[in-house]
């Protein structure tokens, strides 16, 4: 309960204690308890990036005590503090198991092996830039699939409205009582969408074949978010699938035939 | 998913999977695990499905996602099957080619392995020094399966073992095979596997029975078992599904700590596909028997390794540790028999059952029977994991293996058993590296950390760093624990500092031995190991610190010295580097470094690529 709390929220605030210990009948000091005696639960709101720098034995040896020190001096707090103005927390990390790529520092989940300090201002100025930017670059790991409906096989794609400069991938959207179109971008790992209707976050939206009007979602949930993942066939061979809920990134490209 | 519904149609989806396998076409292997991924196996692998979808390669050619490996400093690699063509540290726009020339059954000669001694080039995985001199029984399978495919583990052979003993199997004689094989606990303490199967096996069924897979490896350096989680989750299935068999077990738990998402995401998914497939839930393929496992999260308590104190955190509760006996087979998850084994123990299991215990004992020595999967990093050239027979010396693992010092230095201890373990030092490398030896030695072999360090390494800073480690994580029910180890960092700390003397030096040794007789669980018991192995083969450098004011391996900043020499260009590299702006000079004149400004971050020493910066 505190976990899945945690993780939506970011942190656990005395307003979500309380109204734990209602629900659940057990005191507010035991929940309290808990929650200081597990390292990673936070009782302060945490920023909007969250740097952790290993500090196993492995990353120890390989300097980790100087690059949080750097972090500490980039980002004018100490480990276990948040910035002013909310964009950055700090934290250390006993040991995240990828000894052999120390000193290790993840930030939003993305791991940075074999940092030095001289990196570690070139790390926060990467993470500042690219949340503030939207733009797709060029990018050789970038590149457009063609889709089709996995139950009638008809393209999908429509070159009436491009996203991201590419022919955009064009299904019906529903959610709650809206009904309208949706167009995905075709650039595998692009999440720019352009709907009929703003689509909240964290929504689970249903999406429909225009054609054939079936609904494509597939049989396996999404191992992120636990959303039905929406099914499209691969022109040249294999299978996309991507998470049916806004704000989920989770997208898997499959060629040697579905996951079952 | 069908379900399964009897063993006989197991048998028939094994052999429909087999059959539909594609026959005589490579298959281009990417280790993906959480260390591939920090190293950009994902671009790898976009690319790859880039260049196999753009030039309509997909009937040429097959593409294997992987768990790690084990040689994380070559990631990102790729492996290609059947030839085992090894290719590392591939960069992106060497992917082309090497699709190219595996469809075609070539190599690349420029993109191999070389050895950097004699300038060899090796072609196959299997003759690199580093695999070379392995027993890779459990991670050769990372390389053979794709771990969100549960086709794909069948397809190597998975839960056949389970459905023969479903079919003709006796309980009785699983634990007679599990005792046999001499599997002994791969956690750390090494209690042999099969005496604890044949107590929970006695046990009446009462409110249900658990199984617990202990995969919260707390100890920094250690991460085999993410490995194995990550990388071969149903065979951690398979195993627990083998002992609920034999143990009459109902329920299984995965306890995974919070710092491992990829695992806990690859083993949600493994045991969703189990289940739609009939191999985990109520009948487990339309058998009588039911068994089902579900995944409990930890949350970054060190101290919830500890089998007590995990199903305290299993139930809810802070993980402070109990009083044993109880022992958890007696009183466990609410009052209830549980039998606690470690990932790499359940990983065994289908191994030992599948090729029987005498072919297990054959490797190892008599005593310590099978492999261990240790993580060999810190100083030394090549870190990863490595899975070595029991009783092969250090000396091997570190020279054979792992190609030995960095930089000319010299490799002056090993570090075994993460925070409750000791160091071993060069006199010593002879050692066999098994349960009993490490023992003897003052070590532990624990869950299989192997940190090298060289003489740039201090063994008060490492005693310091433990220490450290342990204060933070101790529960705080013990007195002697919560306050000792606090001291004996605070005692250590003025050693590092140059402040310490040969009076604090006698009561941190005595505090050590108060700490470890007088607590209540593993984590005190030995929290005293670091202090007192360190001061058994290196006293020598304690006393340096503390008569001398002298740190010789560098590390302790109030005790050393960063100074520029004359082998400056005038780079101003240092300068730009330096964040308390220490340094100072011109282009092409030799730099000046203020002492009084420095704060010894290393900066400098890793940005100047002419030796320049000493430290003394």
């Amino acid at each position: 309960m505190l976990s899945e709390i945690h993780t939506s929220y970011g942190y656990l605030s005395e307003k979500a204690l309380r109204q734990i210990a209602d629900v659940t009948g057990c005191s507010l000091v035991d929940i309290y308890g808990v929650v200081t005696f597990y390292r990673s639960f936070s009782l302060k709101p945490r920023g909007k990036h969250i740097c952790s720098v290993c500090t196993g034995t492995a990353c120890h040896v390989r300097n980790a005590p100087g690059i949080t020190e750097e972090f500490e001096r980039q980002l004018k707090i100490k480990a276990g503090q948040t910035t002013r103005d909310k964009t950055f927390t700090l934290e250390t990390v006993n040991c995240l198991g990828t000894c052999a790529l120390g000193p290790i520092v993840v930030v939003d989940g993305q791991y940075h092996a074999d940092v030095s300090i001289p990196e570690v201002k070139k790390i926060i100025n990467r993470t500042r830039r690219n949340s503030s930017s939207s733009r797709i670059k060029p990018d050789n790991r970038i590149f457009p699939v063609t889709v089709s409906c996995s139950h009638c096989n008809h393209s999908l794609m429509d070159k009436t409205l491009l996203v991201d400069d590419y022919p955009s991938i064009k299904v019906t959207a529903s959610f709650g009582r809206k009904h309208g179109w949706l167009r995905l971008s075709s650039l595998y790992g692009s999440y720019h969408v352009e709907s009929e209707f703003e689509v909240p976050e964290r929504e689970v939206v249903h999406f429909f074949c225009p054609h054939c009007h079936t609904e494509m979602a597939g049989a396996v949930p999404c191992p992120d978010c636990e959303a039905p993942m929406v099914t499209l066939l691969v022109r040249d061979g294999g299978v996309v699938q991507i998470c049916s809920r806004r704000g989920c990134k989770y997208h898997m490209l499959d060629i040697n035939g579905a996951i079952l | 998913m069908k379900k399964i519904e009897s063993i006989t149609d197991f048998y028939l989806l094994r052999d429909h999977i087999i059959s539909d396998r594609p026959e005589g076409l490579s298959t281009l292997i990417i280790p993906a695990g959480t260390c591939g991924q920090a190293s950009g196996a994902n671009d790898l692998i976009r690319v790859a499905k880039k260049v196999i979808l753009e030039k309509k390669l997909i009937d040429h050619i097959r593409l294997r996602i992987t768990g790690c490996h084990g040689f994380c400093q070559m990631e990102p690699s790729i492996l290609i099957e059947p030839r085992n063509t090894f290719y590392p540290k591939v960069d992106l726009g060497q992917v082309p080619l090497i699709i190219e020339a595996a469809i075609n059954n070539e190599i690349i000669p420029q993109l191999l392995w070389t050895d950097s001694e004699t300038g060899e080039k090796i072609e196959r995985q299997q003759d690199i020094p580093f695999f070379r001199h392995q027993s890779r029984t459990l991670l050769a399978s990372n390389e053979k399966v794709d771990p969100i495919r549960i086709h794909n583990y069948i397809e190597n052979g998975g839960y056949q073992t389970l459905a023969g003993l479903l079919e003709k199997g006796k309980p009785d004689a699983v634990i007679k095979e599990i005792k046999s094989s001499g599997l002994r606990g791969r956690g750390g303490a090494g209690f042999p596997a099969g005496l604890k199967w044949e107590l929970m096996a006695k046990k009446p069924k009462g409110n249900g029975k658990f199984l617990i897979c202990n995969a919260d490896e707390g100890d920094p350096g250690a991460y085999m078992d993410r490995s194995l989680l990550e990388g071969n989750p149903h065979s951690i299935v398979e195993g627990m599904l083998i002992g609920a068999f034999a143990t009459g077990a109902d329920k299984g738990i995965i306890y995974v700590r919070s710092e491992y998402p990829l695992a806990i995401k690859h083993l949600m998914i493994a045991l969703r596909q189990a289940r739609d497939l009939g191999i985990l839930g109520q009948r487990v393929l339309g058998t009588g028997f039911s068994f089902d496992i579900s995944l409990v999260k930890g949350a970054g308590a060190f101290v919830c390794g500890e089998e007590t104190a995990l199903i305290k955190s299993v139930e809810g509760k802070p993980g402070e540790p109990e009083q044993r006996p109880p022992f958890p087979i007696d009183k466990g998850i609410n009052g209830n028999p549980t039998l606690i084994n470690n990932v790499e123990t359940w990983a065994n299991v289908p191994v030992i059952l599948a090729k029987g215990a005498k072919a297990f004992t054959r490797i190892g020595t008599p005593n310590n029977t099978g492999t261990k999967i240790f993580s060999l990093v810190g100083k030394i050239k090549y870190t990863g994991l490595v899975e070595i027979p029991m009783g092969m010396t250090l000396r091997q693992i570190l020279f054979d293996i792992g190609g030995g010092q960095i930089d000319n230095r010299e490799i002056k201890a090993v570090q075994t058993g993460g925070p409750s373990g000791g160091c071993i030092p060069e006199k010593l490398f002879d050692l066999p590296m098994d349960y009993d030896s490490l023992a003897e030695v003052g070590s532990i072999m624990g869950s299989g950390g192997m940190i090298v360090m060289d003489d740039h390494s201090c063994m008060v800073d490492v005693a310091k760093y433990f220490m450290n480690f342990l204060k933070d994580e101790s529960c705080g029910k013990c007195f002697s624990c919560r306050k000792g180890t606090q001291r004996m960092y605070e005692l250590l700390d003025d050693i590092s500092r140059g402040e310490g003397t040969v009076e604090k030096l006698k009561l941190l040794e005595e505090l050590a031995l108060v700490v470890k007789d007088t607590t209540l669980c593993g984590l005190g018991q030995t929290a005293a190991n670091p202090v007192l192995s360190t001061l058994r083969y290196f006293r020598d450098e304690y006393l340096e610190h503390i008569e001398a004011r002298k740190c010789r391996g560098k590390v302790c900043k109030d005790l050393i010295t960063y100074r520029i020499t004359e082998n400056c260009t005038g780079c101003l590299l240092c300068i730009k580097a330096c964040p308390e702006k220490a340094i100072s000079g011109k282009k092409k004149e030799l730099h000046q470094l203020d002492e009084s400004k420095c704060i010894k971050c290393g900066a400098c020493l890793s940005v100047c690529k002419d030796n320049a910066v000493i430290i003394i």
